[in-house]
């Protein structure tokens, strides 16, 4: 090898390890934003009485629980929640698994009274955890508590 | 005691009363409805005409002592509408009156000279016919408070403008505890085929009357008190619950976030404005005014569920009662406006002129497709009904529904089912009611399959919410029970409780065998709610429906629906399946 091929190899090298650290490294480095709204009497967890939105920032790689892990949010008072137009939970069921968030996903969590008659949401989108879930009991109620 | 039937004739302006015939007897609301409709009505006449019919009749219960939530009065005869058979069912005061008179059934039948209006007045004592020259032109909001004041306590069946003019959108009103229209049989077209009988209102005078005989007293005691229970306990329908709280509205921000609710004439499935017509807003108002304003108001005496509200104004004085969710929806979401103040003006007009607000709203949302109005324009929105209060030409076609608007206005996104615009769930996203919206006989319709306890309905209850398979069988059964429940004169909502609490639905049919003395249980509801339907189907098919009107607007197949980006996807074979069993599996 050359010097001249050495200083090209030393260069590529560089270019690499300075491009790993501005798209990967600092990348996982930055938090990501969660568009958070609450509904009923979680809207106290934003400070409002009906209806609360907050911007929630999360470590990257989080998922549900952590968000409701930073909000605070007892289980025991969780119904209904999505993320971006999925539902993810029904009151007194939880998936069981922790979906994963990214940033400027919108999340919805409903209190735990709020109810959802089964025939008008009978086909709708669900996540995965949620139909495993369901597939172990009579999906067919409107409240499982 | 036994009931009657009461036979209103508009041509002799006689009235007359004749025993239940056996093949009623064991029928009522909704079932009695389409019964006599089926056998005296021509599937083939016009709804408007001379051979149509208008039967009011309330449910097994209603009327008896303290059954819970049973004030409903069911409404039936040929839809202007749909061409088909409608039964539309209201609360307020009419039912339990009609009842307490000893009445199974009104049957309003034949025309009166030509331009002359009535009112009835039904009584002990028999019927008046009284020249309603004095109601004629006025809104409901005006007529009930004249006919409380001849006839104080009493309740008022009455149409406004629209069934005057008899469009195909006109509700019957029935007032509530505080004498305001609001509690409509709205869907269908009902109020014009009244209209067409000449009658502008109906006062139930109650006092007198023999009341509901009751067969066995003991077992009617048991059911109420099991059904009783089982509402006060579950979630829904409890005081403090979600319905008593913030009322069926409170269904918007959950249709929202789950990508269901349609948006500017189902041209999506969420509003970012969702949040400031929803029931959590509705009761922010009704907290912040006071005043008249309340949550969890009841529609009919003995209501426990108490769904109801009554929204104020800026003073704190009624406005309108009732804004529910399909009414803050098709008038707000669909609509694309936002503005609760101005849902809430369209909701009252609505109850005044005599309309229904989904039919109204989805109307106004197809004219604002087609260029009448830019979506989101409220203002305009709300002077729409002034054009069918003054019924100019744009009044009348927006006052014909979603179909007739459609067409003066070019729009091919048409969401209708048997000519009746769907409610406000979106079916390409809640696929379940999707397939109860193509095949009732009734046209699009939400109410017409509520879910019943699988265990007892026979099906597993362990349905794959996303999968189109089993939806069809689920969906007959769900339209049987509603079709069983519709017929007790209880209110839709124990449907709530009765599917997650055993002893719920055990009482539901305990209190009608005990009223009735009819061997009814739990297992019979099913195969009742089945003959109701299949009478309404061959009611359908002689009125010339075919397999094809069991079908999704065309609009549903091509465009996918975001945020989930979807289609309709259940098949049409299986959509032929649900009412199979009508002809053994043969075609009709």
């Amino acid at each position: 090898m050359v010097l001249g091929e050495v200083s090209a190899f030393s260069q590529t090298i560089g270019c690499v390890i300075t491009l790993y650290y501005l798209l990967v490294k600092n990348g996982t480095n930055k938090t990501m934003m969660i568009h958070v709204f609450l509904y009923g009497s979680l809207a106290r967890f934003g400070g409002k009485r009906y209806v609360a939105q907050l911007d929630v920032e999360l470590k990257p790689d989080s998922g549900k629980m952590e968000l409701l892990a930073q909000i605070g949010i007892p289980k025991e008072e969780r119904g209904y929640l999505f993320i971006n137009a999925v539902l993810c939970e029904v009151p007194g069921m939880e998936s069981g698994s922790n979906e994963p968030l990214n940033d400027g996903d919108h999340v919805g969590i409903f209190s735990v009274d709020r109810l959802w008659p089964y025939q008008y949401r009978d086909g709708i989108r669900m996540s995965d955890g949620l139909m495993k879930a369901l597939a172990g009991r009579d999906a067919m109620h409107h409240s499982y508590n | 005691m036994a009931k009657k039937i009461l036979r209103i004739n508009m041509s002799t302006l006689k009235a007359s009363y004749e025993s239940m015939p056996e093949k009623w007897a064991r029928w009522a609301g909704r079932g009695l409805t389409s019964a006599i409709t089926c056998d005296e009505v021509d599937p083939l006449c016009h709804p408007l005409g001379p051979n149509n019919k208008l039967v009011i009749a309330p449910g097994w219960v209603t009327g008896t002592p303290a059954a819970p939530s049973s004030g409903r009065t069911s409404f039936g005869g040929k839809s202007p509408l749909t061409g088909g058979i409608k039964e539309s069912n209201a609360g307020g005061l009419s039912g339990q009156m009609i009842a307490k008179l000893g009445l199974a059934a009104i049957i309003v039948e034949g025309t009166p000279a030509q331009g002359k209006w009535y009112t009835l007045v039904v009584s002990k004592d028999g019927v008046k016919f009284e020249d309603a020259v004095n109601l004629v032109g006025k809104g409901m909001y005006e007529v009930d408070e004249i006919l409380w004041e001849k006839y104080p306590k009493t309740a008022v069946i009455g149409i406004g403008q629209a069934g005057e003019m008899k469009l195909s959108n006109a509700g019957i009103s029935v007032n509530d505890p505080e004498n305001k229209p609001g509690r409509y049989a709205g869907r269908g077209g009902m109020g014009a085929v009244m209209g067409a009988r000449g009658v502008k209102a109906m006062v139930i005078v109650d006092a007198g009357g023999p009341g509901v005989g009751i067969e066995n007293m003991d077992l009617f005691k048991q059911g109420r008190k099991k059904l009783t229970e089982s509402i006060q306990e579950h979630g829904l329908t409890k005081k403090g619950g979600a319905l008593n709280s913030f009322g069926t509205a409170v269904l918007v921000n959950i249709l929202n976030e789950a990508g269901g609710l349609p948006t500017r004439n189902f041209s999506a499935g969420q509003f970012e404005g969702a949040i400031k017509i929803s029931g959590e807003a509705i009761a922010e108002v009704c907290e912040k005014r006071g005043g008249e304003g309340t949550m969890g108001h009841g529609c009919h005496p003995g209501c426990i569920i108490k769904c109801s509200n009554i929204y104020p104004d800026a003073e704190g004085k009624a406005l309108t009662s009732c804004i529910e969710y399909e009414s803050t929806w098709s008038l707000g979401a669909n609509c694309g406006i936002d503005n609760l103040e101005f849902v809430a003006q369209m909701n009252r007009a609505c109850n005044d002129v005599g309309v229904d607000t989904i039919e109204a709203g989805n109307a106004i949302a197809v004219a604002m497709e087609g260029g009448l109005l830019p979506f989101g324009d409220a203002e305009g929105a709300l002077k729409t009904f002034d054009e069918i209060r003054k019924g100019t030409p744009l009044g009348r076609i927006l006052g014909q529904g979603v179909e007739a608007t459609a067409k003066a206005f070019g729009v091919s996104r048409v969401p209708v089912v048997k000519h009746q615009s769907m409610p406000a769930y979106e079916p390409r996203a809640v696929k379940g009611i999707g397939v109860t919206y193509a095949t009732t006989p009734m046209g699009a319709d939400h109410t017409a399959g509520y879910t019943i306890c699988p265990e007892i309905l026979g099906v597993s209850g362990k349905v794959d919410p996303l999968s189109d398979e089993g939806k069809a069988e689920a969906s007959l059964t769900f339209q049987a029970a509603t079709a069983f429940i519709d017929s007790t004169g209880y209110c839709l909502f124990i449907a709530f409780p009765i599917l997650d609490i055993a002893k719920g639905w055990e009482g539901m049919a305990e209190s009608v065998a005990g009223v009735t003395g009819m061997n009814v249980t739990g297992a019979d509801v099913v195969p009742l709610g089945k003959e109701i339907l299949k009478m309404e189907r061959l009611f359908n098919e002689r009125a010339g429906f075919t397999a094809e009107d069991d079908r999704p607007p065309e609009f549903m197949l091509n465009e996918a629906l975001p945020p989930h980006n979807v289609k309709w996807t259940i098949t049409n074979s299986q959509l032929d399946s649900v009412f199979a069993w009508v002809h053994d599996g043969q075609p009709a």
